[in-house]
C-alpha cells in the first residue's frame, strides 16, 4: 500500500514539556490507522504537526513526497488533508447545508471558481450519507451532539480530500450511531482514503483500525497490528494509567 | 422644512453606508472595528481634495476615495490578522487615535483643525447635483452587494471565519486574504460615504471623524441588529432621528437638549439589551442552542 502522508522524527516541545518526541508515521492508502495513548501522550499534537496549526522544532512530513512542515493549515488542506477537531468547532450560526457547502469552497475570493452544481452536489451527498438531509436548514448549534459529530463528519467527506484525520470522531456517541459511523469510516477506507484516527473507545478502534500506532509522553512506544498491541500487558497498564512498571524498573 | 428634511434624510443615507459596510465586518466576519470613522474620515479629505482641484464630479469623488480607503485598509487588516476579539477592539482604537492625530497635522492635505471649506457642489456634465440621490443610489448597490456576498460563498466563508476560524483554515480557506478582502471592501464603502459626506456639507474637518463618530456608528450597527441585512440602517434611521425629534419637543429647553438625548440613548440601549439583545432586526436565538 502506498502512503500519501508520511512523518519522520516529528519533535515539539511547549517550554520544557516534550509533547511530540520523535515521531514517525506513514498513513496508507485504504487503510485506518489508530493513534492510541493515554491524555496528554501528543496525540493531537501530532495532527497540528502535520496540519501546520503547530511548527515542529524536528522532523519532516510528506504528502505524496512534497515537504509540508512550514505550510499554513489552509495550504495543507489542499493538498487533500481533511481533519476534524476533538471539540468539533462547526460554524455554529450557519446552518447544516451551509456549513457542509463551506466545506467544499475553498476560495477566498468574492467568487468561487470550479463547478457550483459539483460543489452543491457534494454538499447534498455528504449530507445524505450522514443522515442529516432533513436537517439542513437547522443551525448547527440547535443540533443534538450525535448530529453534530455526523455534522463534522459531513463537512469532512464533502471535502473530497483523500487524507483524514479524525480526532475522537465517536466519542459519546451511543451504539447505532457508533455502528453508521463505523460504516462511513469503512466506506472511505474501500475508496482508497488514507485515514488516521485518534480515539479513547477501544472498541472502535478494534473495529476500524487496520494498524495501531501507540503513545505516551510524546513517543511512539508501539506500532503495529490491533490484536498485538491491544494484548500488550504493558502497554495496556499505560493506557489505563498504571505505571507501577515504570516504578519497578 | 424640506431643506431641514432632505439634509437630515441624506445623512441618514451617509451614515446608514457607514452602518452597513462596518455591519460587513463585524456581523459577517466578526471583525469589531471602532475605527470606521478613520476611513470615513480618509474617503472625506480625498472627495473633498478631488473636488476642490480636479473636478468636482461626485462619481470620481466617490471613486477615489473608495480606493484611498480601500488600499489604508490594510493598516486595519493586518492586526486583524494577528489578534481577535478585544485584542483587535484596542488594536483599532489605537488606529483611531493615530489617524486622528494625522488628520489634525497633515495641513496640506486635510486644512489641519480649520479642515478643507469651500469644497464645491457636486455636478455631473456641468449640472450641479443633490447629494441625497447619489448617497440613496450607493447605499442601494451596497446594500444589494451586500446581501450578494453574504448569501454566497463569500458570506460563508467570512461566517465560517466568525464561528471558528481554525475549522475554516482547516478546510483550505485562506483566512487573512479573507479578512482582508472584507475590511477593504467594508473600508472603500466607508471612504465613499465619506466622499458623500464632504460634498454635501461643503466643509469636513477632524470634528466628524472622531472616535464619537465610530462609536455612533458601532451603536448603529447593534441598535439594528449585526448579520442582518436592513438593521443597521434602521439603527441610521433611529439613532440620527433622535436629536431631530427631541428639536420638536418644545417643553425641553434647547440647551438641555443634548443632556436629554445622552439619557435616552442611555436608556434605549439598555432596554434593548435587555429585551432584543441581537438588536430590533437581529435573529433573538442567535448564539443559543436549543438541542
Amino acid at each position: 500500500m502506498s502512503a500519501p502522508l508520511t512523518c519522520e522524527g516529528l519533535a515539539r516541545s511547549f517550554g520544557g514539556v516534550k509533547a511530540v518526541q520523535g515521531v514517525s508515521l506513514a498513513l496508507p492508502a485504504g487503510a485506518v490507522t489508530a493513534l492510541v495513548g493515554p491524555n496528554g501522550a501528543g496525540k493531537t499534537t501530532v495532527f497540528n504537526l502535520i496540519t501546520g496549526n503547530l511548527k515542529a522544532d524536528e522532523g519532516t512530513a510528506q504528502i505524496r513526497g512534497r515537504p509540508i512542515i512550514g505550510l499554513k493549515p489552509w495550504q495543507v488542506a489542499r493538498l487533500g488533508v481533511a481533519r476534524s477537531f476533538q471539540d468539533l468547532r462547526l460554524f455554529t450560526q450557519m446552518n447544516v447545508r451551509d456549513n457542509v457547502l463551506a466545506a467544499t469552497e475553498r476560495g477566498a475570493w468574492f467568487w468561487q471558481g470550479g463547478d457550483k452544481r459539483a460543489r452543491l452536489a457534494a454538499a447534498e451527498a455528504a449530507m445524505e450519507a450522514t443522515g442529516l438531509t432533513a436537517l439542513a436548514e437547522a443551525r448547527a448549534v440547535d443540533l443534538a451532539y450525535a448530529e453534530r459529530k455526523f455534522l463534522s463528519m459531513a463537512r469532512i467527506l464533502a471535502a473530497g480530500a483523500d487524507i483524514w484525520l479524525l480526532d475522537e470522531p465517536a466519542s459519546g456517541l451511543d451504539l447505532s450511531s457508533r455502528l453508521r459511523f463505523g460504516q462511513l469510516l469503512k466506506d472511505a477506507r474501500a475508496r482508497g482514503v488514507a485515514i488516521c484516527l485518534i480515539e479513547h473507545n477501544l472498541d472502535v478502534v478494534v473495529d476500524l483500525a487496520d494498524r495501531i500506532a501507540f503513545l505516551d509522553r510524546g513517543l511512539v512506544l508501539a506500532e503495529g497490528a490491533p490484536k498485538e498491541i491491544m494484548n500488550d500487558p504493558k502497554l495496556a497498564a499505560i493506557y489505563f494509567g498504571d505505571r507501577s512498571h515504570e516504578v519497578a524498573a | 422644512m424640506i431643506a431641514y428634511f432632505s439634509n437630515l434624510a441624506t445623512l441618514v443615507a451617509i451614515f446608514g453606508i457607514l452602518a452597513v459596510t462596518l455591519n460587513f465586518m463585524v456581523g459577517f466576519a466578526g471583525i469589531f472595528s471602532v475605527a470606521h470613522a478613520v476611513f470615513f474620515g480618509l474617503g472625506a479629505y480625498a472627495g473633498a481634495q478631488i473636488a476642490l482641484t480636479v473636478a468636482p464630479n461626485p462619481f470620481l469623488a466617490c471613486a477615489v476615495a473608495a480606493l484611498i480607503a480601500g488600499v489604508l485598509s490594510l493598516c486595519l487588516a493586518l492586526p486583524a490578522l494577528r489578534v481577535r476579539g478585544e485584542y483587535f477592539v484596542a488594536a483599532s482604537l489605537g488606529l483611531q487615535m493615530v489617524a486622528l492625530t494625522l488628520f489634525s497635522e497633515v495641513k496640506s492635505l486635510t486644512g489641519g483643525i480649520g479642515g478643507l471649506t469651500n469644497i464645491p457642489r457636486p455636478q455631473i456634465f456641468g449640472m450641479e447635483v443633490g447629494v441625497l440621490p447619489l448617497a440613496l443610489l450607493a447605499l442601494g448597490l451596497l446594500l444589494w452587494a451586500i446581501h450578494a456576498m453574504a448569501n454566497g460563498s463569500f458570506g460563508r466563508t467570512l461566517k465560517a471565519i466568525r464561528d471558528a476560524e481554525s475549522a475554516a483554515e482547516a478546510m483550505g480557506k485562506p483566512v487573512a486574504v479573507a479578512k482582508a478582502l472584507a475590511v477593504a471592501f467594508a473600508c472603500a464603502g466607508a471612504g465613499v460615504a465619506g466622499a458623500l459626506f464632504a460634498l454635501h456639507m461643503s466643509f469636513v474637518n477632524v470634528e466628524s471623524f472622531t472616535l464619537d463618530q465610530s462609536v455612533l456608528v458601532m451603536a448603529m450597527v447593534i441598535v439594528g441588529g449585526t448579520g442582518t441585512l436592513f438593521g443597521p440602517l434602521v439603527g441610521a434611521v433611529l439613532l440620527l432621528s433622535l436629536p431631530s425629534a427631541l428639536s420638536f419637543l418644545t417643553f425641553i429647553p434647547p440647551t438641555e437638549v443634548g443632556s436629554v438625548q445622552q439619557i435616552i440613548y442611555g436608556l434605549a440601549m439598555t432596554l434593548l439589551m435587555v429585551f432584543r439583545p441581537a438588536g430590533l432586526l437581529g435573529d433573538q436565538n442567535k448564539g443559543k442552542s436549543h438541542a
